[in-house]
């Protein structure tokens, strides 16, 4: 009857279990990461780590087992999920491929593409990255330029520049969006998915952009005449744009836009820890309300998730949400805490505190800006 | 939900939105007109909804009854119903009597109580909330100026989508706390407390939205949606202000420390 009425949240025993094997796994496997480095949440990258994860089958989860799936509920995956950022676990060698690049290969990829690489993504062996985003295509994706043209023999001829490639540095496929026909202005018309082995093909290059705390994570992603073989258009050549915004319902659906900042509510609580002050109790305890709240929330899209809805609309008001509660918790921090912030301070709160700060502007612009969402939830509210 | 509730959710609706639509937002109502209205709402047995069914009550579960109370917060009407219902539920839980009218004034209340009344106003903000984000989308589309519906303006639409996520979050809140009711003890306590802290805010910014939206018409008396504002402003401060709910749960949580909070939230 509601407007926009999340569906309750689905509570499962199995999770519930497995909750607690991923909590006794985390307390050792992630033993050792000072507080500033689990602030780094999902940057922190370390392919020993994922491969962990997939030995014990918490990558892929909700996959068929034949192609190194496990079968479980979309709500075991997102205990998974949740634990390793809450624990502010080293996530970035496999969160890309797990979240978006194998649900987008398992729905449009063919047979041969699913068996080569979904496997290896559930073992923990395969870092994706995101080919979406140009110099002059970013909000505005469907302005894309990057082309790729279909050869002789069938392979493909790409040229172009994608930009902010998350560790593309690191990658060993990206799934480029880019035009197969026409001109940017055809917009959506004329676009397509490719995949993009980033080790085997020549004529790309990956140059570093530093961000403004002076980390690797981003890159360009320069295309000169590299040659992808016939079999790397994944989907349907001219139907890039819907399977594009698939993969981007996925992108925005998970917890982790409003868990990024976690670490810096635990080290605010510690700061605080036994404080008679009103204001911070009521500081807390609002912020608290938002996260369970926000929670709730997001187990309802895993909900919308496992029972095949399209889940569009909810994930951007969950991720709208999420950006704004994440992004005043440094304000509210120093607020209540009386010290200055700095990355190399001997106090975790003064550490983790100044990499939130930096890291905040962040929060609203990856995956999607915070005026596109909004811009999707008032065209499902019916005015546009 | 089975049928029977949802018939007597459907009637209760459409006796409320009746009346409702009967109180014209400046003129009270007549002496007559009131006490047909009261009449006909004790003829469908709402006062006594929320009792057990052998004091005489509906028989609706917890689910149910918030369910209802819901209905009740998206039809303002000029009588204390809600409060009515919660008072014969107590009364006739302490062996007395169900009133004969409608009571305002719910007098002392024990501990838990007073949080199934807190979470009452919690689940009426919820149905309220729908209420002026429904009207101030159909006042966009249908108010125009220069030359085009205000929905067509990117910062209009950008503003009913901030309403739209803050009635989403207060509702998600209200409901996460009716499910939270059957745990009993300080789970529900917590949760509740969570609730109001929630839906309070989002009280806030969006009666704040839906009268920007509607211009200087959504100020005037005569206009439906201050009975709607107006009483989202005094409900997040009844039974526990807002204030007060918030701190409850932030000593909860700095009692408990850094390392019991996450799995205070995932517990919550
Ligand atoms: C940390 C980080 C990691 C990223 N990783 C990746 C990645 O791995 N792969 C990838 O492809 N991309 C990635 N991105 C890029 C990201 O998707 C883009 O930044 C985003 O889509 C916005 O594009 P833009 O930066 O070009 O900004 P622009 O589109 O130029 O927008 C600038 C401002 O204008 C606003 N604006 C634009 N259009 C409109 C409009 N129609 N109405 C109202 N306002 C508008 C925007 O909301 C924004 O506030 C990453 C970005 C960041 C910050």
């Amino acid at each position: 009857m509601s407007v926009l009425a999340f569906p309750p949240p689905v509570e499962s025993e199995a999770a519930e279990t497995l909750r607690a094997e991923v909590r006794a796994f985390l307390a050792d496997a992630n033993a050792a990461r000072t507080p500033l480095e689990r602030a780094e949440s999902w940057n922190g990258f370390d392919r020993e780590f994922s491969r962990a994860l997939g030995r014990r089958g918490w990558l892929g989860m909700t996959w068929p087992k034949e192609y190194g799936g496990h079968e479980r509920s979309a709500f075991e995956r997102y205990v998974v999920v949740e634990e390793t950022l809450a624990a502010g676990a080293p996530v970035a060698a496999h969160w890309i491929a797990d979240r978006q690049s194998g649900p987008t290969l398992l729905r449009h990829g063919t047979e041969a593409q699913k068996r080569a690489i979904l496997p290896r993504i559930a073992a923990g062996e395969c870092v994706f990255c995101i080919g979406m985003s140009e110099p002059d295509a970013g909000s505005d994706l469907a302005a894309t330029r990057a082309r790729a043209e279909r050869q002789g023999d069938g392979s493909w001829k790409v040229n172009g520049t994608k930009l902010w490639t998350t560790y593309g540095h690191e990658a060993d496929y990206m799934i480029l969006f880019c035009r197969t026909s026409g001109t940017p202005a055809d917009r959506h018309e004329g676009t397509s998915q490719l995949l993009v082995d980033m080790r085997m093909t020549s004529g790309v290059t990956v140059r570093p952009i530093h961000d403004l705390m002076g980390q690797h994570h981003f890159n360009e992603v320069h295309f000169e005449d590299a040659v992808l073989p016939p079999d790397a258009l994944l989907g349907t050549e001219g139907q890039g744009w819907a399977q594009v915004m698939g993969e981007l319902a996925h992108e925005r659906s998970g917890p982790e836009r409003f868990l990024s900042s976690i670490q810096l509510l635990i080290e605010l609580i510690g700061a605080l820890r036994g404080s008679e002050s009103l204001a911070a109790q009521a500081a807390v305890g609002r912020l608290f309300a938002h996260l369970v709240t926000l929670r709730r929330m997001s187990r309802g899209v895993a909900a919308l998730l496992e029972a095949g809805d399209d889940p569009t609309t909810h994930a951007a008001i969950v991720k709208d949400l999420g950006a704004t509660f994440e992004q005043e918790l440094p304000d509210i921090a120093r607020s209540l805490v009386d010290e200055e912030p700095d990355l190399r301070s001997t106090s975790d709160f003064a550490a983790v505190l100044a990499y939130t700060m930096m890291a905040a502007p962040a929060f609203s612009l990856r995956g999607g800006t915070r005026e596109i969402l909004r811009g999707i939830i008032a065209r499902q509210l019916g005015l546009r | 939900m089975d049928d029977v509730s949802s018939i007597i959710f459907e009637s209760a609706q459409r006796l409320l939105s009746d009346l409702s639509e009967r109180v014209s937002a400046g003129r009270p109502m007549a002496d007559c007109e009131r006490a047909d209205g009261w009449r006909q709402i004790e003829e469908m047995g709402l006062p006594f909804a929320l009792m057990s069914e052998a004091q005489g009550g509906l028989g609706l579960s917890d689910a149910e009854a918030f369910e209802l109370v819901r209905i009740c917060g998206r039809n303002v009407v000029p009588w204390p119903l809600v409060d009515t219902m919660l008072a014969n539920r107590f009364a006739t839980q302490g062996g007395a009597a169900p009133a004969e009218g409608p009571i305002d004034t719910l007098g002392e209340l024990t501990a838990e109580q007073k949080e199934r009344a807190a979470l009452a106003r919690a689940m009426q903000m919820a149905g309220a909330l729908d209420v002026i984000l429904v009207m101030t989308i159909s006042h966009v589309q249908e108010r125009s100026q220069f030359g085009r519906p205000l929905a067509k303006f990117q910062a209009v639409q950008h503003s009913l989508a901030v309403l739209a996520g803050e009635v989403a979050a207060g509702q998600a809140a209200a409901e996460h706390a009716v499910a939270r009711l059957a745990r009993g003890g300080a789970a529900a306590t917590l949760a509740i407390g969570i609730a109001r802290a929630r839906i309070g805010e989002a009280c806030s910014k969006a009666a704040a939205i839906a009268h920007q939206l509607h211009g200087a018409i959504g100020y005037a008396r005569e206009h439906r949606l201050h009975l709607y504002t107006t009483s989202l402003w005094r409900w997040r401060d009844e039974y526990g202000t807002q204030t007060w709910w918030t701190r409850q749960v932030g000593r909860e949580v700095l009692a408990a420390g850094p390392d019991a909070f996450w799995p205070a939230v995932t517990g919550a």
